[in-house]
């Protein structure tokens, strides 16, 4: 019993020490850097530099001044806007690829609906850039059967666009996982009683698929909310995200805890669509 | 019939969506012009060679390649290590110590590289390609711990211990018996931390200073003006990427 | 081909890389002193590498500063109406003034107030322009842009794009508005806000100065609110129709200034940028740069620079510019909080 014992207390101290350099660097660069943060936010930028003020005054001042709060509004807007349609894009055509295409094209399939994924980040903004300009491809193409021009360029379309187009192809790949896991029987045995296609779907496959639809879509929001770099190419100035905010903080003002206080304010949001999933998860279950 | 039809229609638009902004970029790569927008001018190689030959895109390349290798081969060390930790004894608040390791994922990156831009300014530290990839070694470690945690089960647990029993010890254990055991788990951890290192912009546009890495420096080329070179980088950079997976990809499949 | 060209230029990039090791010249600047050719004679010359970061606006520089370590930093570039707001900050140290050309500088770019404070010279103009009104010229006439504030009005909805910088476009509008950009004070803000707004509400983009360039070299809009010769001089040889003017309620004029950082290690070697980038060859390769061209502040680089390029330039029409500009307006802290408050609800509208 006691030797037992004593092997257990080895393990345990043995996991310790290997989980120790994860811990360490997770609290030193991650959790500590956080903190610095919180801390950070409670302070001011004054003429001569950072003053340890110790009070809500920037947020305060999120609260008090519009173009901030139309920021996060633009934000969510544009968030929940991208999570809806990059959901409804990509839960067809990841059902096509898992269900009704022969098999032997289904890996072939798949790795083409997120071969874009790896043209580099920033550049796939700029691409998008030029298919929406006002001289760019897509107007080119409509002049050419007659139709457009569209104005997309430098819009809030334009943001939501190049943001559907990245999200699209991560949920698709999300969602086809979920599917594939899903027990075929399950689906047959439905049929067999009886059930309609479109009745199947509703009560079988929904339901089984929905909790990794939720995840994937709370992915979708979380980087989505936070990306400064979609809508500051594509936006044209004209519709100030929350990230564009906090950059500017930085870039134009060395506001430091100003910047400091809106990221506090950006991960209170992501935290609340968290909680939102996480209870409408359970409430389903 | 109908439904192949629409099925067919539904594929055809979405891969047409998909792959729109790719298509525009690499054809444009090729304008024997000076902007990259509609009318196609004809065919020329001469942006292509422009990014091979300018010193700071290629610096920035090996940048880009040394912080990705570096920062995911730490990343997978401390979520391997981790993830056995894990899977091999019951630690104590175990829930809360999984959610810490995992609370980088859903941080926006702008903010983690707010956070650390702050911290390393007050411990005193220049901003370089090391504090970059410490930076990337934060978001891809969670990443790395989830799939090797995913790919340890019971089977890894009892070799590890019947080698044990046999004498070896905890180092040739780990690198002779679990970490064979799970290759194909931590050569995937590996190369997703890679790209995800690879692509990262807003951290490394935070935390370099000269030495920066391909996105930022891809990120200063749109500002110096609208140019085909920006289009040139970027196919080669996809072309590389896209054949990397894909013979990843026939690799394994043939592995099967 | 292209594989082993890469490989190459890898290897390549590698190897200078370690030849950095040797002595290195650290400088914040803005893009257009980023060009390899610039600093490439200074390089030769006394066998270093300067190594530069570009940033856009004195806000962002400043946030590079303080979140950087003393002697981080050799040599800035700066809006040169922030020089005693950068002084204050005890960011740069003083200049040496012997073997800088004075006597060929533009007199109204010696600017003694801003460089000057309690009699210790800190900075010195190396380069300047407009903030005002570009235009395509096969689309509008001089005449349509005459008067400024026709651009918030209405007239132009859809056409034009706004220069993102609150400064110079802020000071263009109290420029229009009649007012002095010297005595801006906070009683003046509201009426620019009001024009800001209207502004923006005929406005297609609002963006930096690649964006900027872009819009209205790709056909995007037809008008840059906030434009000038740095927007069109290095684009005229591909695209002549663009065109820039001072309308008759005046324009702003911008000045960049040069300064040695006060906790720089190796002053004397950043004194010798100084002296460089002052050279009739230095100002030259300055003032056509691939980001933007621009007037340089020593006029003798006029011996360097060919006939086209100056014609590009318009060095000849510089003294009737001069009369007619105003500077940027210079905020306190006050007013500059206030002003972005504007600039930040302009960009949210």
């Amino acid at each position: 019993m006691s030797q037992r014992a004593s092997i257990e207390t080895r393990a345990t101290r043995r996991a310790w020490w290997l989980a120790a350099p994860a811990l360490i660097w997770t609290l030193a660069f991650f959790i500590l850097p956080f903190g610095t943060m919180a801390v950070l936010s409670l302070w001011q930028r004054t003429d001569v530099g950072l003053e340890a003020t110790w009070d809500l005054g920037n947020y305060a001042n999120f609260l008090a001044n519009p173009a901030y709060i139309q920021a996060l509004t633009n934000s969510l807007e544009i968030t929940v806007t991208v999570t809806i349609l990059s959901v409804l894009l990509a839960y067809p055509l990841a059902w096509i690829i898992a269900e009704e295409i022969p098999e032997r094209f289904r890996r072939l399939a798949l790795a083409l609906a997120v071969i874009p994924f790896w043209t580099s980040y920033v550049v796939r903004s700029y691409a998008w850039s030029l298919v929406l300009a006002k001289s760019g491809v897509l107007n080119d193409w409509l002049g050419a059967v007659g139709l457009g021009p569209l104005d997309l360029a430098n819009s809030r379309a334009a943001t939501v666009i190049g943001f559907t187009h990245f999200f699209t192809m991560l949920l698709t790949l999300s969602i086809y996982a979920s599917l594939v896991q899903m027990p075929p029987n399950l689906r047959r045995a439905a049929a067999d009683l009886g059930a309609g296609a479109f009745a199947t779907f509703r009560l079988i496959v929904l339901p089984l698929t929905l909790p990794g639809v939720m995840v994937g879509a709370f992915l979708t929001f979380a980087l989505c909310i936070g990306d400064y770099v979609t809508p500051q190419i594509l936006g044209g100035g004209n519709d100030l995200a929350l990230p564009q905010l906090i950059m500017l903080q930085i870039g134009r003002r060395a506001d430091l805890p100003m910047a400091a206080a809106l990221s506090i304010i950006l991960m209170l949001a992501v935290t609340l669509a968290y909680l939102g999933m996480a209870r409408w998860m359970k409430v389903v279950r | 019939m109908t439904r192949y039809l629409a099925c067919a229609l539904y594929m055809i638009l979405l891969y047409g969506f998909i792959f729109l902004p790719v298509g525009v970029l690499v054809l444009f790569s090729f304008q024997d012009g000076r902007f990259p927008i509609p009318p196609f001018q004809g065919f020329s190689l001469r942006w292509h060679q422009e990014v091979l030959g300018d010193g700071d895109l290629m610096a920035a390349l090996g940048n880009s390649l040394l912080v990705a290798v570096a920062s995911s081969l730490v990343a997978l060390t401390l979520g391997f290590l981790a993830a056995r930790a894990f899977a091999t004894a019951r630690l104590p608040g175990v829930t809360a110590l999984r959610g810490a390791l995992m609370a980088p994922l859903s941080v926006s990156y702008l903010v983690i590289g707010l956070g650390l831009l702050a911290s390393f300014n007050l411990m005193g530290l220049s901003k370089s390609l090391w504090t970059v990839a410490a930076g990337h070694v934060v978001i891809n470690t969670p990443l790395c711990f989830a799939i090797c945690a995913a790919a340890l089960g019971e089977a890894q647990v009892s070799a590890e211990r019947a080698a044990r029993d046999l004498g070896a010890g905890e180092f040739r254990v780990m690198t002779l018996v679990t970490a064979p055991m799970i290759l194909p788990a931590l050569i995937a951890a590996f190369l997703l931390s890679v790209t995800f290192s690879w692509d990262e912009f807003i951290i490394a546009f935070l935390l370099s200073r000269f030495d920066v890495t391909l996105p930022v420096e891809i990120w200063s080329l749109l500002r110096s003006g609208l140019n085909p070179k920006t289009n040139a980088i970027g196919s080669l950079v996809f072309l590389v990427s896209a054949l990397a997976i894909l013979s990843f990809e026939l690799t394994l499949a043939r592995r099967k | 081909m292209t594989k082993t060209n890469l490989l190459a230029a890898l290897v390549g990039s590698t190897c200078l890389a370690n030849a950095a090791l040797s002595q290195e010249l650290n400088a914040l600047v803005w893009c257009d002193h980023t060009d390899a050719s610039f600093v490439a004679p200074f390089e030769e010359e006394f066998g270093v590498t300067v190594k530069l970061k570009e940033y856009e606006g004195t806000g962002a520089a400043l946030s590079l500063i303080e979140t950087s370590q003393p002697g981080d930093w050799d040599v800035l570039v700066v809006d040169g109406i922030d020089v005693p707001r950068v002084v204050a900050a005890g960011i740069l140290g003083p200049l040496n003034t012997d073997e800088l050309p004075y006597d060929t500088l533009f007199p109204e770019l010696v600017m003694e107030e801003n460089h000057v404070i309690d009699g210790v010279t800190y900075a010195i103009s190396e380069k300047y322009g407009y903030n005002t009104v570009s235009f395509n010229s096969e689309v509008f006439t001089a005449e349509d842009m005459a008067d400024m504030t026709r651009l918030w009005s209405g007239d132009f909805a859809g056409q034009l794009a706004v220069y993102d910088y609150y400064l110079p476009v802020m000071g263009m509008i109290a420029v229009g508005l009649g007012m002095d950009t010297a005595t801006l004070s906070m009683d003046d803000l509201p009426a620019i806000e009001e024009a800001l707004l209207a502004l923006k509400d005929s406005a297609s983009s609002v963006g930096e100065v690649v964006a900027s360039q872009t819009a209205i070299a790709t056909g995007e809009v037809d008008i840059l609110v906030g434009g000038g010769e740095w927007v069109t001089a290095g684009l005229t040889a591909d695209l002549p129709n663009l065109d820039w003017i001072i309308p008759e309620q005046g324009a702003v004029r911008w000045s960049q200034s040069i300064g040695v950082f006060a906790d720089s290690a190796q002053p004397d070697l950043a004194q010798e940028f100084v002296k460089y980038v002052l050279s009739p060859e230095g100002q030259a390769a300055l003032a056509t740069s691939s980001c933007y061209w621009a007037m340089p502040a020593n006029a003798a680089a006029a011996d360097v620079l060919t006939d086209d390029q100056k014609r590009a330039l318009r060095w000849d029409d510089q003294a009737s510019y001069l009369a007619r500009a105003q500077l940027y307006p210079a905020p306190d802290a006050e007013l500059d909080a206030a002003m972005q408050d504007v600039w930040t609800r302009f960009l949210a509208r």
